[in-house]
C-alpha cells in the first residue's frame, strides 16, 4: 500500500519579474539599455525579439515595474493594444507580440512613432522575429526596424543551471547538482519549461514526501512532461 | 484673473474629450503680471504640454479672454522649472545658442540618455525658438543633413528651387516614393531652408492622419472656421503621406478648398505620398488632377554607393570614425530603406560603445545580427534531417529508417546530435521525429558524436560546417 498523498497548503512563493532577477547572460548590452528607460529624459525605442520562452515578456514586466513617477508607462500586448493610445508626454509605452496588433492599432503607433520627437515618448516592443522578417504593415514595420534591436540571445547551460539553481533556492528546495545536470540533458531547453518542472517535481517532491532525486524527476518528465507535454 | 481661467477650464472642460482634458489642460497654473492683470501666463509641467496647449487650444483660449474682458488678455506660455526635468541648469546652455531647437532630442530616438548605463551620455533638451515649434517642423532634416544620389536628385533639385522660390516654382509639389526614402526628410528640408531664410513665413508641417484628426475636431467641436482660417493663412503647407486621406470624404473635401485657396494665393503646398498620384486609392479625382498641376518628382530606392554615403553622412555627424568596409557590410545587408539603414547603424554604434570596442567588421557582423536575424531562423528537426542528409547524400526516409550501416547510422547521429544542440526539443521528441527511437536512443547519438568530435577532425568539421549551414 502506498503511502498517503501528503495535501499542501496552495502557498506561492512571491516572484516578481525584475531586471534584477533576469540571468542576463549575453544580454547584458540590452539590460543596460532597458534600465536607461526608467529615466524620463530618455527618448528611445528598443524593440527585443526572440522565439517563444526566450525571456521578452519577462523584460517587459521587469520594465513596467521598474519606471518610478515621473514617467508614464503604458502597458500593452499586440491582443490588447487599442487604436488610440492615449499617451501622455514623456510616457514609456510596452508592447508585448507588436505582430499581434490589429490593422487600427497598426496605424495608432505608426502615428506615436511620427509623434514621438514632439510628445517626447518612448518605446519598448517585443515581437518574434527580427523587424526586417515581422508583418506589420512596412510603414511602421521601417520605424520599428529603426529602432535599437537586439534579440534575445539564449542562456548557456551553466548559464540555465545558474537560474534553476537560484530558482530553487527561492522556493526553498534542495536541488543537486545531478538532477539539474539530468534535467537540462532531457528536458526542454527553454527557461520557462525548466522552471516548470522544477516547480512540479517540488510540488511532487512534497507530496509523495520523497527527495527531489533524478528517479524521480525520470518519473515525473515520463508520466507528466514528456507523455503529456500540457 | 483666476476667474478668467476658471471660465476657460470649465468651457474646455466641455469641448476636449475627457483624456484630453486630464492630459494636457488640467496640469496647467496660471499666474498674472503683478503690474498688469491682462498679462496672463499659463505654466505648464512639461515642454510637450506646453507645445500641445500652444497647438491646440492657445488660439481659443486668447479668444475666451477676448469674450471675457473688454480688454485684450495677453496669453503667454511657459515652463514649470520645478516640474520640468530638462531644464536644469547644468544643461541649459542657452548663452552658447541663444536661439537653439528641439534637435536634441533626435528624430531617431537615439540612444537613451542614462550615463550610468555606458550608453551615450545625456543629452540635454533645450527651448527652441517658439515660433520655430510652431511649424513641427524637425531641424535636423535639412538639405546639408540629406545625401544626394541617382535615387534623389530630381527631387532634391526641385526641392531646392521650390525653397528658392515658394509658391512660384512648382506649386504643388508632389513627391512620391516606397517607404523610408526619404520623403519626410526632403520636405522637412524645404522648411526649414525656407524658415532660415524668412521666419515669418507661416510654415506648417502635417501629416495627413494629423490633418485627418483636426477635421474631426473642428467638426466635433463645430470649429470648421478656425480650423479654415488657420490653413488658409499659410505660407507654406508641408502634408505627408497623403494616401492616408484614403476614403476619408470629409477630409478630402476640407484639403480640396485649402488647396484651392493656397495655390491661388500663390502660397506653396507640398505634398508626400507612398505613390504615383494616379495610383492613390480613394482619393477624389478633383484632388488627383489637381496633384499635376505642379510638379511630380519620385524617389526611388538608393543604390549600394548611396547608401554607404548615407552612413558615412550620418557616422560624420556623430563624430564617428565609420570605415568603408564596415559601411559597405551595413548598406549591403540593409537594402530597401533609409530608414533601417540608419537604425542599423545606431545599433552598431551603441554595440561598440556598450562594449568599448572599436567598430570594426567584426563588432559590425556582431551588431548586425540582431538585426538581420539570420542566426535566429527558426531551426527545425525537419531541416536539420533534410540538411543533413543533403551533406551526406542520403535519402531523408533513411533519418526514420531502421538500417544501422555506419553510412547512414552516423549522419542520423549527427543529426540527432545537432537537434539538441540547434532545438529546444527534448530527448524523446528528437527520439520521436528519428522513426520513433527510445530517448536513450538519441542520448547515445548525442554521447557518441560529443565524444567522436574531439578525436575526428573530419567529423569536426562536418559539424562546423553543418551549424554553420543551419544558421545561416
Amino acid at each position: 500500500m502506498s503511502a498517503p498523498k501528503q495535501m499542501l497548503l496552495n502557498l506561492r512563493v512571491e516572484w516578481t519579474p525584475t531586471l534584477e532577477n533576469y540571468v542576463a547572460g549575453g544580454n547584458r548590452e540590452l539590460i543596460s539599455r532597458l534600465r536607461g528607460l526608467a529615466d524620463p529624459r530618455c527618448f528611445d525605442a528598443v524593440y527585443v525579439w526572440g522565439s517563444e520562452g526566450c525571456g521578452k515578456s519577462h523584460l517587459l514586466n521587469a520594465v513596467s515595474v521598474m519606471g518610478r513617477p515621473p514617467r508614464t508607462i503604458l502597458s500593452f500586448t499586440g491582443l490588447t493594444a487599442p487604436a488610440e493610445i492615449p499617451a501622455k508626454p514623456g510616457a514609456l509605452l510596452l508592447i508585448d507580440d507588436v505582430q499581434d496588433l490589429s490593422a487600427e492599432a497598426q496605424i495608432g503607433l505608426f502615428r506615436l512613432f511620427n509623434s514621438a520627437r514632439i510628445l517626447g515618448l518612448s518605446f519598448l516592443l517585443t515581437g518574434p522575429c527580427a523587424p526586417l522578417q515581422l508583418t506589420v504593415r512596412e510603414d511602421l514595420r521601417t520605424r520599428i526596424g529603426q529602432s535599437m534591436i537586439y534579440e534575445v540571445q539564449n542562456l548557456t547551460d551553466d548559464e540555465k543551471k545558474s537560474a534553476l539553481q537560484r530558482h530553487a533556492r527561492l522556493r526553498g528546495m534542495r536541488l543537486d547538482d545531478n538532477v539539474v545536470h539530468y534535467l537540462l540533458r532531457h528536458g526542454r531547453r527553454n527557461l520557462p519549461s525548466l522552471m516548470a518542472v522544477l516547480d512540479t517535481l517540488d510540488r511532487l517532491s512534497l507530496e509523495q514526501k520523497r527527495q527531489a532525486t533524478v528517479p524521480l524527476l525520470r518519473e515525473l518528465l515520463q508520466t507528466s512532461f514528456e507523455l503529456d507535454p500540457k | 484673473m483666476s476667474d478668467f481661467w476658471s471660465a476657460c477650464l470649465l468651457r474646455l472642460e466641455r469641448e476636449l474629450p475627457a483624456q484630453q482634458f486630464n492630459t494636457w489642460i488640467k496640469g496647467l497654473r496660471v499666474e498674472t503680471a503683478p503690474d498688469n492683470a491682462a498679462q496672463v501666463t499659463l505654466i505648464a509641467p512639461n515642454r510637450w504640454v506646453l507645445n500641445w496647449v500652444r497647438e491646440r487650444c492657445l488660439t481659443e483660449i486668447e479668444s475666451m479672454g477676448r469674450d471675457f474682458t473688454p480688454k485684450s488678455v495677453s496669453v503667454s506660455l511657459a515652463v514649470d522649472d520645478a516640474t520640468e526635468p530638462l531644464a536644469t541648469s547644468s544643461i541649459l546652455d542657452s548663452d552658447a545658442e541663444p536661439k537653439t531647437t528641439p534637435s536634441d532630442i533626435g528624430p531617431t530616438l537615439r540612444d537613451p540618455i542614462a550615463a550610468a548605463t555606458g550608453h551615450r551620455p545625456a543629452r540635454s533638451i533645450r527651448f527652441s525658438d517658439p515660433v520655430f515649434e510652431r511649424t513641427r517642423l524637425n531641424p535636423e532634416f535639412t538639405f546639408d543633413t540629406l545625401v544626394t544620389g541617382r535615387a534623389n536628385d530630381l527631387a532634391r533639385a526641385a526641392a531646392q528651387q521650390v525653397s528658392q522660390n515658394p509658391g512660384v516654382s512648382y506649386n504643388p509639389l508632389f513627391i512620391y516614393g516606397g517607404v523610408g526614402l526619404g520623403k519626410t526628410h526632403l520636405i522637412h528640408a524645404i522648411g526649414n531652408a525656407i524658415y532660415a531664410t524668412d521666419p515669418s513665413k507661416e510654415i506648417r508641417y502635417v501629416h495627413a492622419e494629423d490633418y485627418f484628426s483636426d477635421v474631426v475636431r473642428a467638426f466635433q467641436q463645430k470649429s470648421f472656421d478656425t480650423f479654415k482660417r488657420y490653413y488658409r493663412t499659410l505660407d507654406l503647407l508641408l502634408i505627408d503621406d497623403i494616401q492616408f486621406f484614403n476614403k476619408k470624404d470629409r477630409t478630402q473635401e476640407e484639403f480640396f478648398y485649402a488647396f484651392n485657396a493656397l495655390v491661388e494665393a500663390k502660397k506653396q503646398i507640398i505634398i508626400t505620398c507612398d505613390t504615383y498620384p494616379k495610383d492613390i486609392n480613394g482619393l477624389e479625382e478633383r484632388l488627383i488632377s489637381r496633384f499635376d498641376w505642379g510638379l511630380t518628382v519620385a524617389i526611388e530606392p538608393p543604390e549600394l554607393e548611396m547608401r554607404v554615403a548615407i552612413l558615412k553622412k550620418k557616422a560624420e555627424v556623430e563624430h564617428v570614425d565609420l570605415s568603408d568596409d564596415v559601411a559597405f557590410l551595413i548598406a549591403k545587408n540593409l537594402r530597401s530603406n533609409v530608414r533601417e539603414l540608419e537604425g542599423a547603424l545606431n545599433r552598431v554604434m551603441a554595440f561598440a560603445r556598450f562594449h568599448g570596442r572599436p567598430i570594426g567588421l567584426d563588432v559590425a557582423k556582431e551588431a548586425l545580427r540582431d538585426i538581420l536575424g539570420a542566426t535566429n531562423r527558426q531551426i527545425t528537426l525537419e531541416l536539420v534531417q533534410k540538411t543533413v542528409s543533403d551533406y551526406y547524400r542520403i535519402k531523408v526516409s533513411d533519418m526514420f529508417s531502421q538500417k544501422r550501416t555506419r553510412a547512414i547510422a552516423r549522419p542520423r547521429q549527427v543529426a540527432m546530435w545537432l537537434s539538441r544542440e540547434l532545438t529546444d526539443r527534448s530527448l524523446p521528441e528528437v527520439g520521436d521525429a528519428f522513426g520513433g527511437r527510445d530517448h536513450t536512443t538519441v542520448l547515445h547519438a548525442c554521447r557518441t558524436i560529443t565524444s567522436l568530435r574531439f578525436k575526428d577532425t573530419v567529423l569536426n568539421n562536418d559539424l562546423h560546417v553543418l551549424m554553420q549551414t543551419l544558421k545561416s
